[in-house]
């Protein structure tokens, strides 16, 4: 059950994703819709962060290419926002919450520019957004779980992008952290932005989003949730990894060479 | 060449103790430092190795000479200070290991310094045979030397016998240890004791700012060769003695050569060897291996060209065909045409190139992999029959018999591909 | 004893320039748990250092800098090599690079033995004392004054430049490399930068303190500075502060055990290092119950 549509904010054109030579996404084809809020769904090891990843050119694919707004990414990365997962990286920095939200202003910042008044009023902003304006001056490494997620989506806010990919951005948040994000980011749709965001909690996410992309290895659906979201789909996406493929990509894994590179 | 006779003939009773003591050494930390090299925790080594150097100077100050009991001894506590800072600044602090190894071999290290320039300055004349320590002399080593660095080489090797399990356990998998009983902090800490006796024995000969590399290199260089754990610890003790006997023979022939770098730059150059030319994972048989498999794709993709000849009824094609269908590639293509007629699959009459029956069965295989991959593909992964064809086209050349078959049964021996084009078997006639 | 004179000040003012230089970078390659291969970079510049020394003769010019800078870079793509194309894991890379190229540095050093004006002490642990009578010359024989003071100063400027100007960008790929490099930052362009910057560091103040000790001035102070704040502009300032009390106290110490001046800059270090390590520990402060408890808000 996949959905492609016209004039896409995504298209995915065969990708293939290998790490270590073992192929961790198969033949991902699909294209999403603008403004909408975008579920990516799937087990553990589905794939659904290395997703993210290969879209945002952060590995890249032994096959397959990634369009954006219809155009390469690098023409439109202004127009692109990430959160990366909260364990990418190390909380001790020393750096203030502050600090952190306007590395997203950075981008469009240029080299040798410094963040001025402008940058830092809207840092303030997008940290109000997320509900933690009174935080600014606290330090990264005092802060817990739920507020360190808060501190990532105010950074890409700050980047004002037009799509946001967001890579677990509910994981290890407490329920009124989870209510607050997803408050904001059906928002951040209502006024025509897109988010794509990995979960892996099923049940809350049928309330959330409006489109799913559903992993395990291959893409098994991407459509409207009423379209996708069916028990077939749902077996198929969490019942267990394909035999099969699992099978092709140990074969794979042990060859001397990747023979999926061209 | 009279010094190669005189070195390698043993004449000399002090050069046989020097050599068996640098292969005792040698293997010892060899030994160590494999199992050091998998857990990953290669740069402890050199951290401890720098750290020993405050030891060796106390021990000096303290006995007044060279003595190897009180060099020992101070070195083996200065690298297990270091060892223990290490744990516990890791344990009480927010830095991060990297910072925390970096720091204490710069802090140890500079300490040495500091005795060793004062110990210099106190104008002893055993000062000279202090010096060794830092880029090693194997040539200095005496009789009485050899027997406290040959024991412990000997008990290291021993104790790395009789209980490779646990240590096999704690760089493999220390949770797991943990959890069905095993004293897993006993045995890391004994394993540490180990790491820095093997340290401590290789100072006179390696010296301690080199010694690092007789731990990491030759388990990394072995490890190229072989996946058991006995074949490599046995590979990187031979590749470790035989550096060290080099190296000793440079610095016997060389008398103002330091050992350490040279016992370093043969390890090294047996561990390039091996990174370069061990079978399997080695640079160029792994270069090797891609060549002859794109070759043999080539090969393939010809023989299916034959095969869909044959399936618009064509009996054969001709060269011009071939090389049409695979420009700026008419090397390859008259390779492989070669390849393929002396392997029987293919017959070559003037430029009329026909399959042989071999032939049809081979070219019907990889057609029906190529097939049967795009359906599988389409039912299974919903990809569009559209989108298909390129993976087939890489998977074809790699899908085994038993995978062939699982398809076959997944599918339900399927007559179509997605594109309606009839899957062929072996029986079919064309 | 302690008498202030102009020696002793040149000295600790370029002990403290070169420890400035180092801690700055320092942080920034703590921050990227990259301190290891700090190290290595450091020990493995030695054969370029030597192989400078020996084409430019007695004067030491551009070419031993040249010489390090090239192999300070060959010791980087070694260890890229190492480990994507023959695979081998990232701490043995480092580990065979770095005593590989140190190894054919002391071999070169005691081959050229007659030729290079070098030895083995040099490259463990410099010498700061002799910098007050290896003066800079001009052409038309005026005296500068030590020549070493110059090339720290240089350095000085160079380090300290880099860092205002690239503190942004060195900031960000150093708390989140990925992030980085999807807004735009090259996180590999500005790492190779601060690498080369490392080696040209290694180099201009291997003469003062050695190859190996320069190590210690680019990881223990930041490492020290850490465990008293969490804020990088702190850090920064807290790493500089130490480096000039090493440099003053390290001299003075050494004078009055007549050892060697790096040697004991480092042991200050150290000291201060595991002193603060004491007392901010979790065993100090629970003993004792201070106040440097750090517990997280809001868990």
């Amino acid at each position: 059950m996949i959905n492609h549509i016209e004039h896409p904010i995504i298209e995915i054109h065969d990708l293939t994703v290998s790490y270590d030579q073992s192929p961790v996404l198969w033949n991902v084809d699909l294209s999403l819709p603008s403004g909408k809020l975008i579920g990516i769904l799937g087990p553990n090891g589905a794939g659904k962060s290395t997703l993210i990843k290969a879209i945002m050119g952060l590995v890249s694919p032994s096959g397959g290419y990634v369009k954006l707004f219809d155009k390469s990414l690098e023409e439109v990365r202004s127009r692109i926002s990430y959160v990366p997962q909260r364990e990418s990286v190390d909380w001790n920095f020393p750096a203030s919450v502050l600090d952190v939200v306007l590395m997203g202003t950075y981008g469009k910042l240029g080299l040798f520019k410094r963040p001025g008044k402008k940058e830092k009023e809207l840092a303030m902003e997008c940290l109000e957004k997320v509900g933690m304006q009174g935080f600014a001056k606290r330090q990264i490494s005092e802060l817990s779980g739920g507020q360190q997620q808060r501190v990532f989506i105010g950074r890409s806010l700050a980047q004002n992008a037009d799509l946001y990919l967001m890579d677990e951005p509910f994981a290890g948040v407490d329920m009124a952290t989870e209510t607050a994000i997803f408050e904001l980011l059906k928002q951040m749709t209502a006024e025509g932005k897109t988010v794509v965001v990995v979960h892996h909690d099923i049940y809350s996410a049928v309330n959330y989003f409006d489109w799913f992309i559903m992993l395990n290895l291959h893409l098994v659906a991407s459509g409207p949730k009423e379209t996708v979201i069916t028990e077939e789909l749902l077996r198929k996406t969490y019942g267990g990894k394909l035999n099969l493929l699992t099978k092709v990509s140990d074969l794979i894994r042990q060859k001397e060479f990747n023979p999926l590179k061209n | 060449m009279s010094d190669f006779l005189y070195f390698f003939t043993f004449q000399d009773s002090s050069i046989a103790f020097v050599v068996i003591g640098i292969i005792l050494l040698g293997v010892g930390s060899a030994y160590v430092g494999t199992y050091s090299f998998l857990d990953k925790k290669a740069l402890l080594g050199d951290a401890i190795s720098h750290a020993v150097l405050p030891g060796i100077c106390l021990g000096f100050i303290l006995a007044g000479t060279k003595n190897p009991v009180y060099i020992v001894s101070g070195a083996f506590f200065s690298g297990a200070l270091a060892t223990f800072l290490t744990s516990w600044l890791r344990k009480n602090t927010r830095l991060s290991e990297d910072a925390i190894i970096a720091s204490i071999l710069s802090i140890f290290f500079g300490f040495g310094i500091v005795l060793l320039t004062v110990i210099q300055k106190s104008g002893n004349p055993e000062m000279a045979g202090l010096n060794q320590f830092i880029f090693g002399n194997a040539i200095a080593i005496l009789e009485e030397d050899l027997w406290i660095y040959g024991g412990l080489a000997v008990f290291i090797i021993l104790s790395l016998s009789i209980f490779q399990k646990e240590f096999s356990l704690l760089v493999f998998n220390a949770e797991y240890g943990k959890a069905i009983g095993y004293p897993m902090g006993l045995i890391r800490l004994v394993f540490n004791v180990l790491m820095i006796l093997s340290v401590v024995i290789g100072i006179q000969a390696i010296g301690v700012v080199l010694m690092a590399a007789l731990l990491i290199t030759p388990g990394a260089a072995a490890r190229f060769w072989t996946d058991k754990l006995g074949n490599l610890v046995i590979l990187a003790g031979i590749f470790s003695a035989v550096s060290g006997v080099m190296g000793t023979y440079i610095s016997f022939v060389l008398p103002q050569m330091p050992t350490g770098p040279w016992v370093v730059v043969f390890l090294s150059f047996l561990a390039l060897i091996s990174f370069l030319f061990a079978p399997k994972r080695g640079v160029l048989s792994r270069y090797i291996s891609r060549r002859s498999y794109l070759k043999k794709t080539h090969q393939d993709h010809l023989l299916k060209a034959l095969y869909r000849a044959l399936e618009a009824g064509k009996k054969n094609m001709t060269i011009e065909e071939i090389y049409e269908a695979y420009p700026f590639q008419k090397r390859e293509s008259d390779q492989s045409i070669d390849n393929l007629i002396s392997n029987g699959l293919i017959i070559k009459n003037q430029s009329i190139i026909s399959l042989t029956p071999k032939g049809k069965s081979e070219s019907k295989r990889i057609v029906r992999l190529h097939r049967l991959w795009e359906l599988y593909l389409n039912e299974y992964m919903n990809i569009a029959p559209d989108h298909v064809h390129d993976s087939a086209e890489k998977l074809e050349h790699i899908l085994t018999p038993e995978l062939e078959e699982l398809l076959e049964n997944r599918l339900n021996y399927p007559k179509l591909d997605p594109h309606q084009e009839t899957i062929p078997r072996d029986h079919d006639e064309l | 004893m302690m008498s202030f004179d102009q020696n002793a000040f040149l000295i600790i003012f370029t002990a403290s320039m070169i420890s400035i230089s180092c801690g700055l970078l320092g942080v920034f390659m703590m921050l990227r748990k990259m301190s290891m291969t700090g190290d290595a970079i450091s020990h493995a510049v030695l054969p370029g250092i030597v192989i400078g020394f020996f084409v430019s003769g007695s004067q030491r010019g551009l070419e031993v800098i040249i010489g390090a800078g090239i192999l300070g870079i060959l010791a980087t793509l070694m260890i890229d090599w190492l480990r994507r194309k023959a695979r081998v894991q990232l701490d043995a890379s480092i580990g065979i690079t770095f005593t590989l190229l140190f190894a054919i540095g002391i071999i070169l050093i005691n081959l050229l033995a007659y030729k290079v004006d070098l030895d083995q002490e040099c490259v463990l642990y410099g010498e700061i004392a002799y910098l007050p009578i290896d003066l800079w010359i001009t052409g038309g024989g005026q005296n500068m004054g030590p020549r070493i003071m110059y090339l720290a100063l240089l350095n000085l400027i160079l380090v300290g430049g880099f860092i205002y100007l690239f503190f942004k960008e060195l900031t960000v790929t150093s708390f989140d490399e990925n992030f980085s490099m999807v807004i735009g930052i090259p996180a590999g362009v500005i790492n190779l930068g601060l690498m080369s910057m490392v080696s040209y560091t290694t180099v201009s103040s291997f003469e003062a303190v050695g190859a190996i000790l320069v190590v210690a001035l680019l990881v223990v102070p930041p490492a020290t500075a850490f465990l008293w704040t969490k804020k990088l502009n702190q850090l920064i300032k807290i790493t500089i502060g130490i480096g000039i009390g090493i440099a003053i106290l390290g001299y003075y110490l050494a004078y009055f055990f007549d050892s060697s001046i790096a040697g004991m800059v480092v042991s200050v270090a150290g000291i201060v290092f595991l002193a603060s390590a004491l007392y901010k520990s979790k065993l100090f402060s629970n003993r004792f119950g201070t106040s440097t408890k750090q517990e997280s808000f809001g868990n």
